[in-house]
């Protein structure tokens, strides 16, 4: 029975080239063996769904995704450095209006060296990877941190 | 609640230390005294920076949330406290001592998965009266019997 309904999803995903499809045709080719029964009726809902998907964008060879899978948002140079600003803004020793791109912390923002180093474990925690000794005591500015980053994520 | 958790130790003043430094005139002196200086401000920053790596990821031995969260804060919240306390040392034997401080501290809270310090006992005639925390014998014994964890508490 749930080898019918497999061949059949199957058979309707083929019509459409369709990524997000052959992914989630995978997923469940994946869960199937485990759990046979509880899956089919789901199964049966989700091919007459996927049917009239597919009747509805017939010629249609563009992704659509309209499942979301769990992953962070990309990473631009724009949008780390909104977070970059963000987390620094919650920071209370820092004037949020003097904050600028390339406003030194020691020299601009008036902080010493302990807030630096405060300042580059916030950034550690948001971006979610550690930045090592040698490099954080460089990290002197926002322009700083945001090329770090980027350099560390391979965006451009 | 037991008092807190000692993070001893400058930084910021190595800049002013520099300063008055090379405003003398014994240069190859100086020079091999900023490095040490700038070596022992490098070992403070380390420092700090391992403590809040430990704060990040501490689990409380009661394993309860509650606990947990409010011995990270504490830990935190102590290294902040105490560094900022320390900040304008300037002699290096009293560096070191607070650095000592500082490890025997880390040492015995990740050994016994407990931040908060050990209290220890009044020395025999430490404090025989009221009077006696100004007599200074007894603070001599009192300052003698000081465990190197608690150097950086205040006698209250």
């Amino acid at each position: 029975m749930a080898s019918v309904i497999l061949v059949r999803c199957v058979r309707g995903a083929r019509a459409v080239y369709h990524p997000a499809l052959c992914l989630r045709q995978g997923g469940g080719g994946g869960v199937r063996p485990a759990a046979a029964a509880a899956a089919t009726t789901s199964l049966l809902a989700r091919r007459d769904f996927w049917q009239q998907r597919l009747v509805q964008a017939p010629g249609n060879a563009q992704c659509v995704q309209w499942r979301r899978f769990s992953d962070l948002p990309p990473l631009t140079p724009e949008s780390i450095q909104e977070r970059v600003f963000h987390v620094l803004k919650l920071y209370d020793k820092i004037n949020p209006e003097k904050l600028q791109v390339t406003s030194h912390f020691m020299k601009d923002l008036g902080l010493d060296s302990l807030d630096q180093v405060e300042i580059v474990m916030a950034m550690e925690d948001e971006f979610g990877f550690e930045i090592p000794d040698v490099e954080a005591e460089k990290l002197m500015c926002p322009q700083d941190i945001v090329k770090y980053v980027a350099e560390k994520k391979d965006i451009l | 609640m037991v008092v807190s958790h000692m993070r001893p130790i400058t930084c910021s003043e190595l800049h002013i230390s520099t300063y008055l430094l090379f405003s003398s005139s014994i240069r190859i002196h100086l020079y091999s005294l900023t490095i040490t200086l700038h070596r022992i401000g490098l070992e403070v920053l380390s420092l700090y920076r391992r403590i809040f790596r430990i704060a990040r990821s501490w689990q409380a031995q009661s394993a309860l949330q509650h606990d947990t969260d409010s011995e990270r804060s504490y830990i935190v919240q102590e290294a902040r406290t105490l560094f900022r306390q320390n900040q304008q040392l300037t002699e290096q034997e009293s560096i070191k001592k607070c650095i000592d401080e500082c490890n025997a501290r880390i040492e015995m809270g990740l050994h016994y998965r407990n931040p908060y310090p050990r209290p220890t006992y009044l020395p025999p005639m430490g404090l025989a009266t009221q009077k006696g925390r100004k007599l200074r014998t007894q603070q001599k014994l009192r300052k003698q019997a000081k465990p190197v964890y608690l150097q950086s508490q205040d006698e209250t």
